[in-house]
């Protein structure tokens, strides 16, 4: 046996041991590549940098919506040791139960993820992980607790910025914030990008709902190098593939928030809205609505589970933004509207009169009117019957019923072209589009051809099935104001210096021609500033303001008290609508309301007197 | 004078190149791999490299003592040495565990693992016995006798417990095959008393130590990577089993050796071979099937506990974790490596391979220097055992000879099992890798094992017999 020869076998082992590794290696190095994104998965985080939200200013530069630091305190399981939870309890004001229940709250609901291979909602909660323990501290709260946090080690602090409003107005317009739930997160639609994470704030309502993505900023992601215990060690190839954190570009509004704070004042006490809106550009300078609440109330998550359910129970519904939802029927300041149709559509002329038939519909006494100004001026509930008669009946269909569907359809037409009976492009969600009844909508109460002007009459008065929001209401007063056209109103003037949104700077033309609009006009003006007027609450001395006022039937209580306008007559800066609820005739309480309006507005003080007189009228059943 | 000339020009260069080229690597990484920016300077103490640095100094002065002491002392010394650190194993049982285990003697701050040195006194006393042993009249004493010296510190190893040491001292079993030493005198002892058998030696018992390394090896492969799913990159959609990537590189394997037998082979030779060759390759694809097919229809409580094992199932002591981290560390670094200090995975201050600067050092040399400085790597280690195994067949002295065998055959397991670790082809067992891996008493042992090797073969002439 040669013994010698084993050698080789030894050599053949060392050789094949050699060979498999080689090859695994090269599998494991050249080809497979699973490895590489396993050991990304290991060693680079991603650390996602949020910057603080942009801020707004209103229309005169001031800063309405900011930002303020808040402190997170958070915990790390992990590097807990010996956690004396009487003492701990005892520094944060709470009692050890409190802290045990909300230590298993955050095992069991933070880092809460939807597993897709499972399908399940499982946590993923690590005990290397730094959780929000408390949320939302002020810097004097934080700063009590961090002089004994070295007590409690695995309790660190962590600074966030969230949403102040230094003026506290405009709640209903400007929205409010609130962490992005589990629907935001795994929707396709929102959360396309990816850039909400549990945790991360997300625009409820208003404009930070609408422009949340130019509010939102980009988020920084700095790449980094982790240790197994999750602590950064360096960053990733030097910061290649980093990206800074970029904070949004500020909003500016058209509001001007000392207007909103005024208009506010006004409605205190009241239900209502007061919409003002720039003529020319369609800027919204004022959209208050009554009651309201101070934005500052939802801020974080702490204040908003505390504060919201208050205010979603309040019966006056602080939460619900009237001007942009409420339906109301328009009362007589739809006779504006009707006036402009029937002259654009020949049936009357400026210089029609119409006698004050009240057998026909109520009306108080007046003189007859003679022409299109004096019945604006006297709102002679008849005159506008028999005009919006001849509208609707306009005889081109032998038929009576063919002929009313032939004219509802064409009135509905000039009504959409003002902006009604449909949403406008407003730039904030929830908006309602009120109604504008077609032949379609009463074929269906009535059956088809079984109905004729004298059927639906009441919409010529603006009462019966018609419904405007009050943001339309004063979008009419725009119109007339711009003779015929507007700038679909909206709260952004501009995106830092972009201007605002493309679809805000294209002009909607109505269907009536601008010369049609003087007679209206004039009619406005006699409202305010003629005896036999409805408004004369809502005369100024050296503004021309011409308006009209509207009293709602109210089956329900007290009528509803509207008035729309716009000043100065030549070369209009505010158009303004003002509804209230429940409080009698137009001319009564909205109407000094808008007069008040407008003079701060345009000189920047009001005549004390008349602030007064309000006061006295803002008293329970004033009637007309 | 004239001595130490002679003595510098009998040194095996290309073993000793090697040798200290490894020192280098392994001192380079662990700087790497423990590098503190607080105390850059490689010579700082109380880094881990700092350490090293020490170690490597008391080692290289330890070398220089065996190059001054006469070769003899080893071979008339070899009893009292094994003596000396078994007693060293049993103390070391008394000591406080560390990691759970009683693996450390205290000497100061620092420590000493008898194991690691008990490779070498075993080493010694095992060429001692058997090259004064007449191989053709070996009885079932001489081969209980060597089997005693080589049991003797393993078990004490086992009690630690240290199973990657005990494991490494069934390399010792290579050296006895090479010598000749077989388990048959046991087995034909049990065997004849069968009527009418009456055998002298059997192919299987004389090459019984290889074959059972296959049948180990080929069965713990099967199992840890028989059910992983392999996919070629250059071939995408074809996914492989582990199992059947065996076979197929069985079936590689032993074509490549049939084709060599059939252009080298001599005629007398070529059918006995090639018989071997079919032989083996149907043996071997059998062995590999059976036991996935009989781990198969284990129960799963079974399965878990082989799982466990060997480390492929999540377990509390973390040895899956260790494994998929020091894979995913491997296989990141690529074609080319992420480059010298770039490791992200598996520095020690990231700490996701744990161990990566002793029983894992492979991952963040791997990670840096990528498939090339990996191969290249391994290649080192190849020509050096390769080396060794030339320089053992030179040896006039059987007591050189199988002494140069031992320290081939535990530096070959200590490199086949530590790799194959990284890589996931073996259990992880921590036993660290020769010359490389962070720790005093690994790195004087082996550098102690390997002085001992040059210094006898640097005098390898002046010895008769």
């Amino acid at each position: 046996m040669n013994l010698e020869n084993r050698k080789y076998v030894i050599i053949g082992f060392i050789l094949l041991v050699g060979f498999i590794y080689t090859s695994r290696l090269f599998y494991m190095q050249v080809v497979d590549d699973t490895w590489v994104l396993r050991a990304q998965e290991i060693a680079e985080k991603r650390k996602e940098i949020i910057p603080p939200r942009g801020v707004m200013f209103d229309r005169k530069g001031r800063k309405i919506v900011s930002n303020k630091t808040y402190y997170n305190l958070m915990m790390t399981e992990e590097k807990i040791t010996h956690l004396d939870t009487v003492a701990f309890a005892k520094l944060i004001g709470w009692t050890p139960i409190m802290v045990r229940e909300r230590f298993k709250e955050i095992v069991k609901g933070e880092g809460i993820y939807y597993n897709k291979s499972s399908g399940k909602h499982t946590s993923n909660y690590q005990k290397m992980r730094a959780y929000p323990f408390l949320k939302e501290l002020t810097l004097d709260e934080i700063t009590k607790i961090l002089v004994h946090i070295a007590n409690f080690p695995g309790f660190k602090e962590e600074v966030t910025s969230m949403r102040t409003y230094p003026y506290a107005n405009g709640a209903n317009i400007l929205g409010y914030l609130n962490e992005a739930n589990r629907e935001d997160i795994e929707s396709e639609e929102i959360n396309a990008d990816h850039f909400y994470r549990p945790g991360s704030n997300i625009g409820r309502s208003g404009i930070e709902r609408f422009y949340e993505k130019e509010l939102r900023g980009r988020k920084g992601i700095r790449y980094v190098v982790t240790s197994a215990m999750n602590n950064a060690i360096e960053s990733y190839a030097n910061g290649k593939y980093d990206t800074v954190a970029k904070q949004a570009i500020p909003l500016k509004l058209g509001m001007d928030i000392v207007l909103q704070a005024y208009g506010e004042k006004l409605m205190k006490g009241k239900k209502g809205c007061i919409v003002a809106i720039e003529p020319s550009t369609g800027e919204i300078v004022t959209m208050v609505s009554s009651p309201s609440y101070d934005p500052n109330l939802l801020v974080g998550r702490r204040n908003i589970s505390l504060n919201y359910p208050k205010l979603a129970r309040d019966k006056d519904f602080p939460l619900f933004p009237r001007p942009l939802q409420a339906e109301y029927p328009p009362g007589s300041i739809f006779k504006l509207v009707q006036s402009l149709i029937g002259m654009q559509e020949g049936v009357v002329t400026e210089n029609s009169g119409f006698a004050c038939i009240k057998s026909m519909v109520g009306c108080h006494n007046h003189p007859n009117a003679t022409c299109i100004a004096e019945a604006v001026q006297y709102s002679c509930n008849p005159y506008f019957y028999q005009l919006v008669r001849k509208v609707i009946q306009q005889k081109k269909k032998k038929n009576l019923y063919a002929d009313a569907e032939y004219g509802l359809n064409k009135w509905h037409r000039y009504m959409n072209s003002f902006g009604l009976g449909k949403e406008l492009d407003v730039d904030i969600t929830g908006q309602k589009g009120g109604l504008i009844p077609d032949s379609k909508y009463y074929d269906k109460w009535y059956g088809h051809h079984q109905w004729a002007f004298s059927t639906i009459r009441s919409i010529s008065i603006g009462q019966g099935e018609i419904k405007l929001t009050p943001l339309q209401m004063a979008n009419i007063a725009v119109i007339i104001a711009n003779k015929g056209w507007y700038y679909s109103p909206h709260f952004v003037k501009s995106i830092g210096k972009k201007g605002p949104k493309a679809n805000f700077r294209k002009k909607h033309k109505t269907l009536v021609e601008s010369r049609y609009f003087d007679a209206v006009i004039e009619g406005m003006r006699r409202v305010v500033n003629e005896s036999g007027g409805t408004a004369k609450s809502a005369r100024l001395e050296d503004i021309i303001v011409c308006g009209k006022t509207g009293t709602v039937q109210n089956p329900h209580g007290q009528d509803h008290s509207v008035f729309i306008a716009f000043a100065p007559r030549d070369n209009p800066k505010i158009a303004i609508a003002v509804f209230v609820e429940n409080a009698g005739a137009g001319g009564a309480v909205a109407a000094p309301i808008v007069s008040l309006m407008i003079e701060k507005y345009l000189k920047g003080k009001v005549t004390k007197d008349k602030e007064l007189k309000l006061n006295e009228v803002d008293k329970p059943n004033i009637i007309h | 004078m004239r001595k130490n000339d002679a003595l510098l020009s009998q040194i095996d260069w290309p073993l000793f190149i090697a040798f200290i080229s490894l020192l280098i690597f392994g001192m380079a990484t662990v700087y790497s791999v423990a590098f503190n920016e607080e105390h850059p300077n490689i010579f700082s103490f109380s880094e881990k490299y700092g350490k090293q640095m020490l170690w490597l100094g008391v080692s290289l002065f330890l070398g220089l003592l065996i190059f001054l002491i006469d070769v003899d002392i080893y071979r008339k010394f070899a009893v009292p040495i094994y003596i000396f650190t078994l007693l060293l194993l049993v103390i070391v049982l008394f000591m406080p565990p560390i990691n759970g285990a009683r693996a450390w003697i205290g000497i100061g701050s620092m420590g000493i693992q008898p194991a690691e040195f008990a490779k070498i006194s075993t080493a010694l006393l095992l060429s001692k016995y058997i090259s004064g042993l007449m191989i053709k009249h070996q009885t079932i004493n001489t081969v209980l006798t060597a089997v005693g010296i080589i049991m003797a510190p393993a078990i004490l190893v086992a009690l630690q417990p240290d199973a990657g040491t005990l494991v490494v001292f069934s390399s010792f079993l290579f050296v006895m095959y090479r010598e000749g030493m077989t388990f048959d005198p046991i087995i034909l002892k049990l065997v004849n008393r069968i009527p009418g058998i009456n055998l002298k030696s059997t192919w299987v018992g004389n090459h019984f130590i290889p074959l059972l390394f296959i049948v180990v090896v080929l069965a713990v492969l099967t199992l840890i990577i028989g059910e992983v799913e392999f996919s070629i990159g250059f071939l995408p959609g074809i996914i492989i089993k582990g199992g059947t990537g065996i076979i197929i590189t069985l079936a590689f394997l032993f074509l490549l050796a049939f084709l060599y037998i059939r252009r080298f082979g001599t005629k007398r030779d070529r059918a006995s071979l090639t018989f071997i060759i079919v032989f083996g390759f149907v043996f071997m694809t059998a062995l590999s099937s059976s036991v996935s097919f009989v781990f198969s229809k284990l129960a799963r409580h079974q399965k878990d506990r082989i799982e466990m094992v060997l480390g492929l199932k999540e377990d509390p002591n973390g040895k899956d974790y260790n494994r998929n981290r020091a894979m995913a560390a491997v296989g990141s670094g690529g074609t080319f490596g992420k480059g010298y200090k770039e490791a992200s995975v598996s520095s020690v201050e990231s700490n996701h391979v744990p161990e990566s600067e002793t029983d894992f050092i492979f991952c963040p040399f791997a990670e840096e220097w990528g498939f090339f400085g990996s191969v290249f790597l391994v290649f080192i280690y190849l020509f050096m055992l390769m080396r060794i195994v030339f320089i053992a067949e030179r040896q006039r002295s059987s007591f050189n000879r199988i002494y140069a065998y031992c320290v081939a055959m535990i530096l070959f397991y200590h490199f086949a099992i530590n790799i194959g670790m990284n890589i996931g082809f073996v259990p992880v067992i921590g036993i660290p890798l020769p010359f490389f891996s962070y720790g005093g008493s690994s790195i004087m042992s082996f550098c102690i094992m390997m002085f001992l090797l040059l210094k006898l073969d640097s005098q390898r002439k002046d010895v008769l017999r």
